[in-house]
Order: C-alpha cells, then sequence, then structure tokens
C-alpha cells in the first residue's frame, strides 16, 4: 500500500503541499484529482523522490521510499519527456536497462510492450516521427516495462484522442486486475472517476474530498433533475436552466425531494423523450465543497505545480 | 542498480547516438583529410623542404684549366652537400651560351673566373654564391698548388679539411618554425575539440531539460550519474575523433618529409592528455549553462561565458605560446582553463620542464574537481526548475540555499 502521510512542501514563501495524506491499494485505482496549481504535481514528483518534503512522510508497502523501493515504481509525469531522435526500440531498451532489466530482458520487455500497445514495427523510428498518440504510447511503455508495483501516472489522458484514451484504459485494467496500484491525476474531475475506485480531491495544497466517487456523489444534498421534451416546451420550473431550443430544462433540487413528484410535473407540460435523475457530477461536489464557482485556478497559486511555467524565485 | 553501472549505460547511450550521427563521421574524416593533406602539400610544394640541386655554368674550356674539370665538379658538390643541396656542373666555351643557359633556367648561377663574377639571373642567392665563391676559392687554391709543384694526391689531403658543425650556445632561444608550427596546429585541433564536444555536452543536456526526459530519467539515475555519464560518453566519442587527428598529424609530418625534433614527437601525444582535462574542465560548465535553461534557443547565452573563456585561451596562444621561454607565457601556461591550449606549444617548443607539466596537470585536475562539485550542486537543483532561464547569479544562491528550496 502506497501511503501519503500529511505531506507538507514549501517553495519559498508558497505552501505547495499542506498535511496532504492519502492512501492506495494494491489492485485499485486511486484518481488524484483538483483544478491546475492544486499540487498533484508537486505530490506525484514526491512520491518519486524527484523533490524532498518538508514534513510528512511517503511509504511503500511499510517501507520508506528509497532508490531500490523506486524501481518498483512507475511514472509517466505531466510533460511527455522522451529523447525525439532516439529509436523507439531503443529507447525503451535504454530505459529498461536503467530500470535494472539485464540486457536481454530489457530487448524482451521492449518487445512485449511494442506488441501489447499495437506499436510493432514501429521501433525502428525515431520517437519525433510518431504521432502524438502514439508517443504517448510510448511513454505509457517506459512507466511499465519494469513491471511496476506502483503506477504513478500524471495527467495521461491529456491530449488523447477517444481511441487511444480506450486503449489506454485497457492496459490500466489489465495492470490493476493483476494487483497494481495505480494512481492518477487529472484536472478534468469527471473524466477519470468512472474508471476510479476512489478518488482524492485536493484544492491549493490541501485535500479537501476523498472517498469513493458514488459515495461522493450520493453525500450531496442535491439533486440534479434533466428532463427533455419533444417539443419546445415554456417553463416548467421557476428557477430550471432551459436550453435555447426550449426542449431541455435542468434543475437542481434537494435530496429530500420526490423524484417521481418531478416527473409527474414534467409529463403534464408535454410530451417527455428523455429524464434524468441523478446525485450531482464530482465537479460540482468539489466546487460546493470549496465554495467556489469555477475550477480555474486562483491566481497567486497558477504555475506552480505545472511543469512547464517558470517558478518564481 | 550501481553508480557505475548507471554511469555506463548512460555513457554508452551518448557514445551510440554520437556514432549513429553522419555529421560524425564527416566531421571526423574531413579533419584527417585536411591535417593529411597539409603534409603532402608541404612535401611536395615547399622547396624548402627539399632543396633543388644548384646548377652550375662555368665559363672556361676544360683543357685550358690546369685543375681537371671532374676536380671542379668534385668541389662544387662537395660544398654544396655541406649546406645539404647536391650541385651539377656544366662547362660553356663562352659567356653568351652561358647567360642563355641561365635565362632559360637551366643554371642557377653563372661561374665566371676571367671576370671573377658569379652571375645570377634575378635576385642574388646568397646560399648559392658562399657555395660557388667556396668552391672556386678552392679550386684556384689546387690550381696554385698545382703551380707550385704539388701533386694532385698531396694537394687533396692538404685540402681534406672537415667543414665546421654550427653550435648554438643557447639554443633554447632558437624555436624552430616547426616546433611553432606543431603547436599551433595542436592548439588548434584541441580548441575545435572542445569547442565541438563541449557544445554536444551543452546541447545535449538542454535536450533532456527542455523535452522533460530528465523527469523520466531522474525516477532511475541520479542527476550527477547523468551528468558523469554524459561527459564521459561525449568524451569517449570526442576522444577518439582527437586522437584519430593526432594520429593524422604524425603522419602528416612523416609525409612533409621534413625532420621532426623529438619534443615535438613527444609533443603530439601528450595532447591526448591536454583534450581529456581540457574536456572535462569546460564541458562540465558547458553541461552545467546547459542545466540553467529550458529552450535551446537560450543555450548559447548561457554558455557564453564559458564560450569566451574557451576563445580567449586560444586567442593566448598566439601570444604567448610564440614566446615559450617568457615569464608571462610560463604563468599562463599553468592557468587551468588555459594550460590545455597553451601547454602543446610550449611542450613542442622543449621549452616546458617537467616540473612545469607536472605542475600543470595537478592543478588542471583540482580545477576539474572544482568544476565538478560546483556542476554536481547545481545540477540535481535546477534540471526540474522548467521556464524562464536561470541566471548565473541565481545559481550561486542555490549554493547557499536548502535543496529544491526555489
Amino acid at each position: 500500500m502506497l501511503v501519503v502521510d500529511d505531506v507538507t512542501k514549501r517553495f519559498g514563501s508558497l505552501l505547495a503541499l499542506d498535511a496532504v495524506g492519502f492512501t492506495v491499494e494494491p489492485g485499485s485505482v486511486v484518481g488524484f484529482l483538483g483544478p491546475n496549481g492544486a499540487g498533484k504535481t508537486t505530490t506525484m514528483r514526491a512520491i518519486m523522490g524527484l523533490i524532498t518534503v518538508d514534513a510528512g512522510s511517503v511509504s511503500w508497502q511499510g517501507r520508506r521510499i528509497d532508490d531500490a523501493v523506486r524501481q518498483r515504481f512507475g511514472y509517466m509525469p505531466a510533460e511527455r519527456g522522451m529523447y525525439q531522435r532516439m529509436k523507439v526500440r531503443d529507447h525503451l531498451v535504454y530505459y529498461a536497462r536503467l530500470s535494472g532489466l539485464t540486457a536481454s530482458a530489457a530487448g524482451t520487455a521492449a518487445d512485449n510492450w511494442l506488441e501489447r500497445l499495437s506499436l510493432t514495427g514501429r521501433g525502428g523510428d525515431t520517437v519525433q516521427s510518431l504521432s502524438s498518440g502514439n508517443q504517448q504510447r510510448v511513454q505509457l511503455a517506459l512507466a511499465l516495462l519494469n513491471e511496476p508495483e506502483l503506477l504513478v501516472l500524471d495527467e495521461p489522458f491529456s491530449g488523447l484522442d477517444p481511441i487511444a484514451v480506450e486503449m489506454l484504459s485497457d492496459v490500466l485494467r489489465e495492470q490493476v486486475a493483476n494487483g497494481v496500484a495505480l494512481l492518477l491525476s487529472s484536472h478534468q474531475l469527471d473524466l477519470v472517476a468512472d474508471v476510479c475506485n476512489a478518488v482524492v480531491i485536493v484544492d491549493r495544497g490541501r485535500v479537501v474530498l476523498q472517498g469513493d466517487v458514488n459515495q461522493l456523489r450520493a453525500s450531496s444534498q442535491e439533486r440534479t433533475v434533466e428532463v427533455e421534451f419533444a417539443t419546445a416546451v415554456e417553463s416548467v420550473w421557476p428557477h430550471a436552466e432551459v436550453s435555447d431550443d426550449g426542449r431541455r430544462h435542468r434543475l437542481t433540487v434537494a435530496d429530500s425531494v420526490d423524484p417521481s413528484v418531478l416527473f409527474d410535473q414534467a409529463r403534464a407540460h408535454g410530451t417527455l423523450i428523455g429524464y434524468a435523475y441523478a446525485p450531482p457530477d464530482l465537479s460540482d461536489v468539489f466546487l460546493r465543497a470549496v465554495g467556489r464557482t469555477t475550477l480555474e485556478p486562483a491566481e497567486q497559486r497558477s504555475g506552480h505545480d505545472v511543469p512547464d511555467a517558470g517558478v518564481a524565485q | 542498480m550501481k553508480r557505475r553501472e548507471v554511469i555506463q549505460l548512460v555513457a554508452a547511450r551518448e557514445i551510440s547516438q554520437r556514432l549513429r550521427a553522419k555529421s560524425f563521421y564527416i566531421g571526423t574524416g574531413l579533419l584527417i583529410a585536411i591535417i593529411l593533406a597539409v603534409g603532402l602539400i608541404s612535401r611536395f610544394a615547399g622547396g624548402d623542404d627539399a632543396p633543388a640541386d644548384i646548377a652550375v655554368a662555368v665559363v672556361a674550356d676544360p683543357a685550358e684549366l690546369t685543375v681537371s674539370a671532374d676536380v671542379v665538379e668534385a668541389t662544387v658538390r662537395d660544398t654544396a652537400a655541406v649546406v645539404d643541396r647536391g650541385a651539377t656542373v656544366e662547362f660553356f666555351p663562352d659567356f653568351d651560351a652561358a647567360q642563355q643557359a641561365l635565362e632559360d633556367g637551366d643554371v642557377d648561377v653563372v661561374l665566371h673566373p676571367a671576370e671573377r663574377q658569379a652571375v645570377f639571373q634575378d635576385d642574388i642567392d646568397d646560399e648559392v654564391l658562399a657555395v660557388v665563391q667556396q668552391a672556386w676559392a678552392q679550386v684556384e687554391v689546387r690550381d696554385r698548388l698545382g703551380a707550385a709543384g704539388l701533386d694532385p694526391e698531396q694537394i687533396t689531403g692538404a685540402l681534406a679539411v672537415a667543414p665546421l658543425t654550427g653550435v648554438a650556445l643557447d639554443g633554447e632561444d632558437d624555436v624552430s618554425g616547426l616546433a611553432m608550427l606543431t603547436g599551433t596546429m595542436a592548439a588548434v585541433l584541441l580548441f575545435i575539440s572542445l569547442q565541438t564536444f563541449g557544445t554536444y555536452v551543452l546541447t545535449g543536456v538542454v535536450e533532456e531539460k527542455s523535452s522533460a526526459v530528465v523527469e523520466v530519467l531522474l525516477v532511475r539515475a541520479k542527476a550527477d550519474e547523468m551528468l558523469a555519464g554524459k561527459i564521459i560518453g561525449i568524451g569517449i566519442a570526442g576522444l577518439a575523433q582527437f586522437a584519430l587527428a593526432i594520429l593524422a598529424s604524425m603522419a602528416s609530418l612523416a609525409l612533409s618529409g621534413t625532420s621532426v625534433p623529438p619534443e615535438v614527437w613527444s609533443a603530439l601525444p601528450m595532447t591526448i592528455v591536454w583534450f581529456l582535462g581540457g574536456f572535462a574542465l569546460y564541458s562540465t560548465l558547458f553541461a552545467l549553462a546547459g542545466s540553467l535553461v529550458s529552450r535551446q534557443e537560450d543555450a548559447q547565452a548561457a554558455a557564453a561565458p564559458i564560450m569566451y573563456a574557451l576563445v580567449a585561451a586560444y586567442m593566448l596562444v598566439f601570444v604567448f605560446g610564440y614566446v615559450p621561454d617568457s615569464t608571462a607565457s610560463r604563468v599562463m601556461s599553468l592557468i587551468p582553463p588555459i594550460t590545455p591550449l597553451l601547454m602543446p606549444m610550449r611542450m613542442a617548443a622543449g621549452a616546458a620542464s617537467v616540473v612545469e607539466v607536472v605542475v600543470a596537470v595537478v592543478l588542471l585536475l583540482a580545477a576539474i574537481t572544482g568544476a565538478w562539485k560546483l556542476a554536481a550542486r547545481i545540477y540535481e537543483q535546477v534540471l526540474l526548475r522548467r521556464g524562464s532561464r536561470i541566471t548565473w547569479r541565481d545559481a550561486t544562491r542555490l549554493l547557499r540555499s536548502q535543496r529544491n528550496d526555489l
């Protein structure tokens, strides 16, 4: 089990991580969510030993993370990092060897992952000649070459097309089924909620919510009702949001309101072709929890865990 | 994994990347071709190195001479041999015919005993003049001794005087042109190699930082291991090219047909030591400069101070290298960033004592150690710091601050 215990990190006057704590069990997926600049990348770098923390600790299976323990991890940084002019297979073999594999095992692992990620035949091409989707696959392969026990993936889905997302999800599901602990981050809260057993939501360096996705959503005191009519309908409920064509109406109500009553009210106004009653999205739960109306990062925090942003001295 | 294994892996990657680039082979081939061409050209075009025979026309009828034509010819040849040249002698019955031969370029000088003149076409060649004067003086002495009644054998015995050997008391002042040429060539090669392979280190570091590959690598290797592997790997590729260039230089010297003093022969292989020392020092600093920027466009600006130092050291060779015995030259050649470029010149001239060379090596090693410690400390702190360029002043501040506390 990965235990992140009260990790605190300061960059000058900025408190980047404020007692962040959570766990990831083997064979489970934890989504590490939050807006840009919340501290996700800093936390992941702390787990991978890329930065030292000011307070708190990180451990894996009860051991402090040192070089030997880290060799059992797989890591994919938010920004894709590869030697652009190196051949794909050479790159994989090189990294596998740095990960402690022998020359022959590294070759086998490289060929194996090229095949599993549908890159067979591309091993002799340079990284830069691949499409961004294929580069992403190679980047993922780098994290998987050493058959890691813990996978730390920073924004693995960003910039991927739906087919690539599906492929990546399949590979990750298989890893988790084999007992791998998976921590993945995303600034798009609702996108990854489906694949996660649990989520940890951070904001401004602090954990604001964590737990099972459905429980978090269900624990909300609100419910969302959405109805769709065959033709445009005048206002059903005074506070509802109505689409431009007047056919779709959306209303937020207290969880004590009986959904069948709302259904009857809607049906009385016209022919229904759709009706939905559900707890709010994770992002809505998050916004309610932090008392904000937008996921945009607060001004003074921007740029501190976005990898390509400058760090103010 | 052990440190050594990590460094080996990193170095092996650098070497294979270098050896895969066509430019490496083209550059090496071109360098060697140029060096060999210099040697070949000086062999065939350089008249100074392989002097032609002196063709002498004598205006006289051999039958009228008391000294035989063979003796005249032998005397001229022996005299010319003193200045390492061959000689031919041709007799002309009258001056006009001899003059024609001179104008046609068939002979170098016309010896006109009747007028007591040595006639040249354009400029008077002092060496040729000295040879014919000396030779003719002997012929006349021989003639007079013969007239005095000595037989030819007695005359030959009386004239058999070994020529004087030239000796310079203060030999060190006489720096040969060849030593200067070799030292200059070594400095040029060192400059090219240090600049080329130092730039490879610079761009390699920036490539890793700008592409964020460094973040993936740092999970598996320490910053100083990556730095060491990179410098060693590129250094080995550079050494291979440099050693080939030095071998080519020695072959070129041999090809030129010039007689090469021993200190020049020993100075050339020593340049490999200077290359290694210079590369270790400069490439460490280039790596440090590269680690401060996140974009290739900023690399040159960050590396400018180091590039200036290298160029300055190179320029100093042309000031102090030509006065290798001066105190200034002596002191300059002990300053670590200058040593690798200036020392080969002083060694080729035979001006650097063993003690000086040892001191220079020790100081260079100390400088490399210092540069390495500095680079390794800054390197690990700035590799993950992306974005705007970190100034050298920021970097020195980092040395005092806590790790990662940026």
